[in-house]
Order: structure tokens, then C-alpha cells, then sequence
């Protein structure tokens, strides 16, 4: 009978050894989870100062008020004081107070801070308060594509907001109540305190003087030209950062219309980044640089720049005729050299250059000033271009990408592969972001420049530089020409295609121009999307630059580089 | 000096005092832990700590009242009382059924109420069927040799086991069976009857759990609670946790966390788990030394009666109240499929607690009346 007794007595004891002694570990682990209930402590987001320490994105601080409506005891109170104070209807926040079934619920967001001092003197039981924080934007509209927003929950959702929020976020916190089943906190228990880590703040290499000037000038444009949008981006072609980028319209970054997605898109996109375009004449830097660089390896194939480009307005390639966008009457376009092709923007010329480079020349250099593939900017979404696959392209195809056609490319993929076309050849990674730095000051990360690849030799850059400042002095670019500044660049009108077909009347005005030429500094693309009226680059868009490279001269202090002639 | 000892003894002896402060110590313990376990539950749903604690200390008095009543009765007049308690037991088991008398609770209709005094018949029942069995086989030893003389006992055992399995109370039904085929066992059926008895029992089990499907849903719960841990598994994974939670040593008494109404049943069918939370494997080795050690003083007593029916009547409840332990164990430890069982002596409930007091004071009576023979034996 003892046998029997304490072996059944070993054998339940063995059981429980097994759960409270062994198992305990995983068992209490998994209980801990039922025992606490968590009230957020929202880590302050990371602040977004422009390069010169203004800030751009900052917080105020608010806060969410909770309820347990099991924790609650004297519901009709409650609701009265948090209805008065949160300026929210007594039924409303009467029904959240008494909805057991939701375990929390919570009754108000974004709460000022001095509102939420009245109710916590009135020290109500089951109601709760956390540090939520809002997003503030002192500028409003200013760099808004750029900035992005962030969610409901202080996530970022678009531009850098999004794509440094693993910085930004910083980490929540949280504050532990030891309740019952239900959530009625214990007596005498306490609440655990887990603080949370503020965010790092992010420095971008945006100058908001650069920025708020470039939108004045192309908020003109865009209502001046009656045009359907405007954009520009403005690069320093010395390491690739971008000082500026325009898209317009915009919004708001205070007053976001969440409640419609669809304009919301068009209006928060980046179009500079995350969409293409058919550039048109401004590709033929391009172009110009290949041959140059081409001709002074070497290559018997490439065209001079001394060489006398037939005056004809036609070229027929595949048997299609290419005709230039002048009627080459009246000694127009005759006998030109590279440099004067340029200033004329005689497509007939760049058809002859590209042809003469072949297409497996022609693309490698497509390929080294990176069209077809990311820039590697720290911006999400970047658009790639489309660009014909080398195996597929014919003759035709390779003349029309000669002067812009039949290539798409990023407003940000044109300007960095000019950039480096006349910056002594050297194509840098673009940034937004110079450094994520902490709020003591001390820097936790930098970004230095980074050398992705050599495009073309100094010779041929300094060649093309001075070639694309005869364009701004005596060429279609006059208008961009700023006495003493050595401006340089390019114009550009492409006309849009809608379903394959050329859209009539819809033109893409753009310019593409830096200064100075000896060693450029600021180089801006300014793109005014279907303009009324007058169509052409040249008298568009070289205006708008002209008015941005005054503004930058005037916000940097820039003196003069040369004597005025 | 010496004669007023004798004087004493012969009047009926000390009986095993061992087994008497056994007894008490665990019931009063178990007053302790019913007042651990409930109060906050109490106070959220009745707005009094005490609630359950006092009920649990008029129990503990009547139980109290009940073990020196038994105690001191002679038990032999038992003996003539074994029909009429079977009858009073299946007339309560049947009353159960009547509506505005039985009281439902949880899905199931297990208490007979008057106003707010509620009883449980099947606390009852157990030993009634205890007190018959035993006075049967008593009357005369001979029965038991033949099947048929065994047959009234399994009819009682049986018609008790159907009507409390119509409440339906699996787990109550399994501890009669239990009892009923230890005392044929103990009675000395021989091993052939006692085969032809068990089998069948055995094979009722499979078939009485199919025939209600929340039986097998909780079956299912029993192989893995985190399946369904908002339904069927939650009982068992809530008693997990508070075992868990306990280690080796406890979190402490008083401070179980897993009473915060997390483990439902936490004064009554699964006090064991607050037990075992908040003293530990320690608390749960001790608790458990103690009631085997009043099942094997209980056995002793029983193993040293001189008559029959002191015998059959000890071991039965001596049996009951170690197969109800030992279940209770293993449903909180989730070793079996959980069912509603009380710890005897421990859990709230004044039915249980009442009569198992009783039952103990009955064998507590037979242990005086052991003594004394031994003195008279002595003495002549």
C-alpha cells in the first residue's frame, strides 16, 4: 500500500518538477505578456535642419489620452471633464469610457500639452496619458517632396522623412500598468518605465535660401507660362549634393490633404527624382561629350570638333528622314562646327555624331554617365529611365538618342551626367543628406563624397565647358547670361508624346546651365512642363536659371569671376 | 495519575492524533489559501475580500463540529445506516434534476439550493455510496466470493455514477468509479470478478467522452491549450502560468499574480495552482507530503481495524479522498484532460469541505476505537 502511494506521489511531483522547475522559464515569459498593459511613450522624432542648421522638421509636444473602461470608475464624470477639456462630445467620449469590450481605446490624439495638464489634475481612474508629439514643418511648403511626411503614428511615409526614418524614429518606450485580467490596475503596484530614445537628427545638404529662392522663380514661371507644372534641381557639380529641388505645385507639409490620396501623390512626388522625361536637346551635352572624348582617345570614328557638319536640314536613317526644328533657310545652320551646332541645337549634327560613334560606343557612354540605372541618391523611388536595349537599337533609334529623343531619363539622371560632363569628368553619388547627427551635437554618421566613375577626361570637360558657355554667350542660351559669372549650358524642347503619338501643342521647356564654366559650382535644371504661349527652352526656362543663379549669387555673396566685357 | 489515563482511555482513547492536527492543519490551510486565492476576486465581484473566506471558516467550523461529531459517535451504528445513506444520496442526486431546486453554474447543474445555502449532492453521494458498500460486505463477508453477491454494489455504484454524470460531472463520476472498484479490490473480490468489472468500466470511458463534444474539445485543449488559448486551452494554460510562475521556491503567499482573475476557478477546483505559485515546488512537495501522509495513516487504520465493516468503511474514504487529491493534481498540472474537481480539504466549497470532514472524523473514530482495544487487550 506504501509502494503504491508514493509512487503515484513521485509520479504527479515528477509532473509538477517538470512545469515549475524546468518549463518555468518559457511559461513565465509567456505569461508576463497578460500581466502588464502598455501605455506608448513616443520617442521624440529627429529634426531635419537644412545645411546651414535651419530647421526644416521639427516636433511640438502633444499627447494621446487612453481609457480602460474597465479601470474607469466613475464613467459620467470622466467623460464630463474630458469632454470639456478635449472640446470632444460628452456621448462620444462617454461611449469609449464604458466600452469594456475594447481592453483600451483611445480617446483623443495630438493633445496640447496644457489641456492635457487640466485633465491629469482632475486625476481620473482608467484614463491615460503618453507623449505623442506632432510633426511641425516652420516652412510649410517649402522642399515639402523633399521633407515628406510622416503617418499617423510618426512614421515616415514619403521623401526623407521615410528614408531615413530608422534614424529618425528613434526607439518608443514604454510604461508598464500590473492589471488584473481586465486591465484594472493592481493596487500598490507599480508602473515599470521604460524611457525612449529620442531620434537622431539629419542634416541636409539643401540650402532652405537656395531652396525658397529656386520655388519664387518657378512659382512665376509656372503661373507666368500658364504651365502644368514646374520643376528644378540645383546640383553642386563638385560632389554631387543637391542645394535645391523644386516641384510645383505643392502642398502644405502642415496641412496635409490626407483625406485625398490621388492629389496627394501627384503632389507629393518628387517628380525630379521618381519620374522621367524626354530631355530633348539638353541630352546633346551628352552626345557632344562622347565624340569629344572619343576623338581625343583617338578614335578615328569620332567626329572632329573642327569638323564642317553638312548644312542640310535632313539626315535619312533607315529610311526615316530626320529633320532639324529650324528650316535652315537663309544660311541658317550652314557649315557648322561642334561649337556652333550647339548653339544652334541642330539635331542633324548630334544624328551625324552618334552615328559616327556607333552604337556600342555610343552606349558605353550611355552606360558610364549611368542613364538606365539608379543614380544611388538617398531618396526612395528613384526612377531608373528607359532606355532601348543595346541589342534591339537600330540606326534610327541611335540618331534620335543623339539629340534626346527616344530615351527617357530623370530630371536628376540628366543633371548629375552634366555635371560630371563638365566637371573634369568625375560622376559623384548624389545626396540629400550630409550628416545624421545627435542632439548633443555629436555626429553619428557622415556622407562623404563618393567617386562612382569617371565619365570623361578633364581635357574633353574643360573642351565641352567652353563650348556650353558660348551657348549662354552668343548661342540659344543667351537668356540665361549673367555678365561676370562665366554661365554655361544648354537649352532644351522636347515635344510629349501621348500614347505613342506626339501630343500637338505640348511641349517640355527646359535648360539645363552652371556656372562658372572654369569650375562649376551650381549647376541648375529648370523644366517647366507644358508651357502656354511661347514653348522654346531658350525662352522659358534659361530665364528661370538666370533668376536662380542671381539668387544663389546674392544669398552666397558671390563676386564676379571675370571683368565684364 | 495513572488510572485517570486508563480511566481515559478506556472511555475511547486519543485515537491517532498524528492523523487528527493532519487533518485540521490541511483544512485550515486551506482556509489561508481560499483567502489568498479569492480575495481580489471577491472584492471586484461581491465588493467584500472576505467573501469567500468566510463562507470557507463557517465550513472549516462545521467541518470542524462534524469531525468531532463523527469522532465520537460509534461507528458501528454506522453500520445500519449504509441503505438509508445510499437512498438519502440518490434522492439528492435526483432532486438536482428538479427545476427551482437545482442550480446551474458553468453548464452544468451540480447544486440543490435553498435561498443562498447551496449543497453539492455528489460530495454527498460519495460517501453515502462509501457507508453502504462497506455495511453490505459487512453484513456478511460471504458476498463477495460470488458475482452476484457483488451486483448490489455496482447497481449502487452505477445509478450514483449515472446520475451524477447526467449534471454531468465527468470527473466526480470517474472518482466513484474509482472508489467503487477500490473497494470491491480492497473487500477481496477475487481477480476474476474484478476483471469483469473493470474492463467494461474502462471501455465506458472512450464512449462517455465522444458522447459530449465539449469532453473531447477539451480533450484536444488537454494535448495542446495554445490551439485554442481563448477557449478550450485558456483553463489549463492559466494554471501553466501560475505553476510556471511559481519555480521552485514561490513568488511568496499572497502574491500570486495569476489570481488577478486570470486563472478562473482559483479558489475552488484550481486552488492548487495558486498554491503551487505561491510556494513553489517546495509548497507543493510539503502540501503533498502531508495529505499522503494522511492517506497512509489512513490506511494504517484502516489495515488495523478488527471488524470488517471499520475496514471497508476507513478504506473507502480514505480512498476517496486520495483519488480525488491525486486527480485534482493531475488535472491542474494538465497531466490529465481538466475537469471540474475540488482538492478535498483545501478548495472552497462547504460541501466538500464538510463532508470529507466527517469522513475524516470517522476514520479518526476508528482510530480511537483501535486504541482502545489494544488497552483492553492489554489489560487482560
Amino acid at each position: 500500500m506504501l509502494t503504491a502511494i508514493a509512487f503515484i506521489f513521485c509520479l504527479f511531483l515528477g509532473r509538477f518538477f517538470y512545469i515549475q522547475v524546468i518549463w518555468e522559464d518559457e511559461l513565465h515569459y509567456l505569461a508576463l505578456d497578460q500581466w502588464t498593459r502598455e501605455i506608448p511613450v513616443v520617442a521624440g522624432r529627429g529634426k531635419i535642419f537644412d545645411a546651414g542648421g535651419e530647421l526644416l522638421a521639427g516636433n511640438r509636444t502633444t499627447y494621446s489620452v487612453f481609457a480602460r473602461a474597465n479601470a474607469v470608475d466613475d464613467a459620467e464624470n470622466s467623460s464630463r471633464v474630458l469632454s470639456s477639456a478635449l472640446g470632444l462630445s460628452y456621448e462620444e467620449v462617454y461611449e469609449k469610457l464604458t466600452d469594456k469590450k475594447r481592453s483600451e481605446i483611445t480617446v483623443v490624439r495630438r493633445a496640447e500639452k496644457s489641456v492635457v495638464e487640466k485633465i491629469a489634475g482632475a486625476d481620473l481612474n482608467g484614463v491615460y496619458y503618453a507623449r505623442d508629439n506632432t510633426r511641425v514643418y516652420p516652412y510649410g511648403e517649402l522642399a515639402c517632396q523633399i521633407l515628406g511626411f510622416t503617418s499617423f503614428d510618426q512614421s515616415g511615409s514619403t521623401g526623407v522623412e521615410q528614408f531615413y526614418n530608422s534614424y529618425l524614429a528613434g526607439e518608443n518606450g514604454e510604461i508598464l500598468y500590473e492589471t488584473d485580467l481586465i486591465g484594472i490596475d493592481l493596487e500598490g503596484a507599480t508602473a515599470a518605465y521604460l524611457p525612449a530614445t529620442d531620434g537622431l537628427n539629419v542634416r541636409l545638404t539643401l540650402d532652405y535660401r537656395i531652396q525658397a529662392y529656386a520655388e519664387e522663380v518657378m512659382a512665376r514661371a509656372l503661373e507666368a507660362n500658364n504651365a502644368k507644372s514646374a520643376q528644378c534641381i540645383v546640383l553642386d557639380p563638385s560632389d554631387f549634393s543637391v542645394l535645391a529641388m523644386v516641384n510645383l505645385p505643392s502642398y502644405d507639409l502642415n496641412d496635409i490633404p490626407r483625406d485625398d490620396l490621388k492629389t496627394l501623390n501627384e503632389l507629393s512626388r518628387n517628380r525630379l527624382v521618381c519620374d522621367i522625361y524626354e530631355p530633348g536637346s539638353t541630352f546633346k551635352i551628352i552626345t557632344s561629350a562622347a565624340t569629344l572624348e572619343e576623338y581625343y582617345k583617338g578614335n578615328p570614328a569620332a567626329l572632329s570638333p573642327e569638323h564642317v557638319f553638312p548644312s542640310s536640314r535632313t539626315r535619312s536613317v533607315d529610311g526615316t528622314t530626320i529633320k532639324c526644328w529650324s528650316d535652315h533657310k537663309n544660311g541658317k545652320h550652314s557649315n557648322q562646327t561642334l561649337a556652333e551646332a550647339l548653339n544652334n541645337s541642330c539635331n542633324p549634327c548630334f544624328v551625324d555624331m552618334a552615328l559616327s560613334l556607333g552604337k556600342d560606343t555610343f552606349y558605353d557612354y550611355l552606360s558610364a554617365f549611368r542613364f538606365g540605372r539608379a543614380t544611388g541618391l538617398d531618396f526612395s523611388g528613384e526612377a531608373i529611365g528607359m532606355l532601348l536595349p543595346q541589342t534591339t537599337v537600330r540606326d534610327c533609334d541611335l540618331a534620335r538618342i543623339g539629340f534626346g529623343q527616344t530615351i527617357a531619363v530623370s530630371p536628376l539622371q540628366l543633371a548629375c551626367g552634366a555635371a560630371s560632363a563638365v566637371n573634369g569628368g568625375y560622376y559623384y553619388s548624389p545626396r540629400i543628406v550630409s550628416e545624421i547627427f545627435s542632439d548633443d551635437g555629436s555626429v553619428r554618421e557622415k556622407t562623404d563624397k563618393i567617386l562612382l566613375g569617371r565619365t570623361v577626361s578633364e581635357r574633353t570637360s574643360q573642351a565641352l565647358s567652353s563650348m556650353l558657355e558660348g551657348v549662354v554667350t552668343e548661342g540659344s542660351g543667351k537668356h540665361a547670361y549673367i555678365e561676370g559669372y562665366r554661365v554655361a549650358g544648354k537649352t532644351g524642347t522636347a515635344q510629349k508624346y501621348e500614347n505613342g503619338q506626339i501630343a500637338q501643342g505640348k511641349y517640355v521647356a527646359s535648360f539645363l546651365g552652371y556656372f562658372p564654366a572654369d569650375k562649376p559650382q551650381y549647376l541648375a535644371l529648370v523644366i517647366v512642363d507644358e508651357p502656354q504661349g511661347a514653348y522654346y527652352g531658350s525662352t522659358v526656362a534659361a530665364p528661370c536659371a538666370k533668376e536662380i543663379f542671381e539668387g544663389i549669387i546674392k544669398v552666397r555673396q558671390i563676386a564676379p569671376f571675370t571683368e565684364g566685357l | 495519575m495513572k488510572t485517570l489515563t486508563n480511566k481515559a482511555r478506556a472511555k475511547g482513547g486519543a485515537g491517532d492524533l498524528f492523523f487528527l492536527f493532519a487533518v485540521l492543519g490541511l483544512a485550515a490551510y486551506g482556509v489561508v489559501c481560499v483567502y489568498s486565492a479569492s480575495s481580489y476576486n471577491a472584492e471586484v465581484q461581491y465588493g467584500d475580500a472576505l467573501y469567500f473566506v468566510k463562507k470557507q471558516i463557517v465550513g472549516f467550523v462545521l467541518g470542524a463540529g462534524a469531525f468531532v461529531g463523527m469522532g465520537f459517535l460509534p461507528y458501528a451504528k454506522l453500520q445500519k445506516c449504509g441503505l438509508p445513506a445510499l437512498l438519502i444520496s440518490l434522492l439528492l442526486l435526483a432532486l438536482v434534476f428538479i427545476p427551482g431546486v437545482g442550480k446551474s453554474n458553468y453548464g452544468a447543474t451540480r447544486w440543490i439550493g435553498f435561498g443562498a445555502f447551496t449543497i453539492q449532492p455528489s460530495e454527498i453521494a460519495k460517501y453515502g455510496f462509501v457507508m453502504f458498500t462497506a455495511g453490505y460486505f459487512a453484513k456478511n463477508p460471504a458476498r463477495m466470493r460470488t458475482f452476484r453477491g457483488i451486483l448490489p454494489v455496482l447497481g449502487a455504484g452505477l445509478s450514483i455514477c449515472v446520475l451524477i454524470m447526467l449534471e454531468p460531472n465527468m470527473s466526480v463520476t470517474m472518482c466513484v468509479g474509482a472508489v467503487m472498484i477500490g473497494m470491491i479490490f480492497l473487500a477481496g473480490v477475487n481477480f476474476k470478478s474484478l476483471a469483469a468489472i473493470c474492463l467494461p468500466a474502462l471501455a465506458l470511458v472512450p464512449v462517455l467522452i465522444l458522447a459530449e463534444p465539449y469532453r473531447l474539445q477539451r480533450l484536444s485543449a488537454f494535448v495542446n491549450p495554445w490551439a485554442s488559448p481563448k477557449e478550450e486551452g485558456y483553463q489549463l494554460i492559466q494554471s501553466l502560468y501560475a505553476l510556471g510562475n511559481g519555480n521552485f521556491f514561490g513568488v511568496g503567499l499572497f502574491r500570486s499574480r495569476q489570481k488577478y482573475r486570470f486563472l478562473p476557478f482559483s479558489e475552488s477546483d484550481f486552488i492548487l495552482s495558486v498554491i503551487a505559485e505561491e510556494t513553489g515546488f517546495l509548497g507543493v512537495l510539503i502540501l503533498f507530503s502531508v495529505i499522503a501522509f494522511v492517506v497512509y495513516r489512513g490506511f494504517r487504520i484502516a489495515f488495523s481495524c478488527d471488524n470488517f465493516f471499520g475496514y471497508m468503511l476507513v478504506s473507502g474514504i480514505v480512498l476517496s479522498f486520495a483519488v480525488q487529491s491525486a486527480l485534482n493534481a493531475l488535472v491542474v498540472s494538465g497531466s490529465i484532460p481538466p475537469t471540474g474537481l475540488p482538492l478535498p480539504l483545501i478548495s472552497a466549497g462547504n460541501t466538500s469541505l464538510v463532508v470529507t470532514m466527517a469522513g475524516m472524523g470517522i476514520v479518526y473514530g476508528v482510530s480511537r476505537h483501535n486504541e482502545r482495544r489494544k488497552f483492553i487487550r492489554y489489560n487482560k
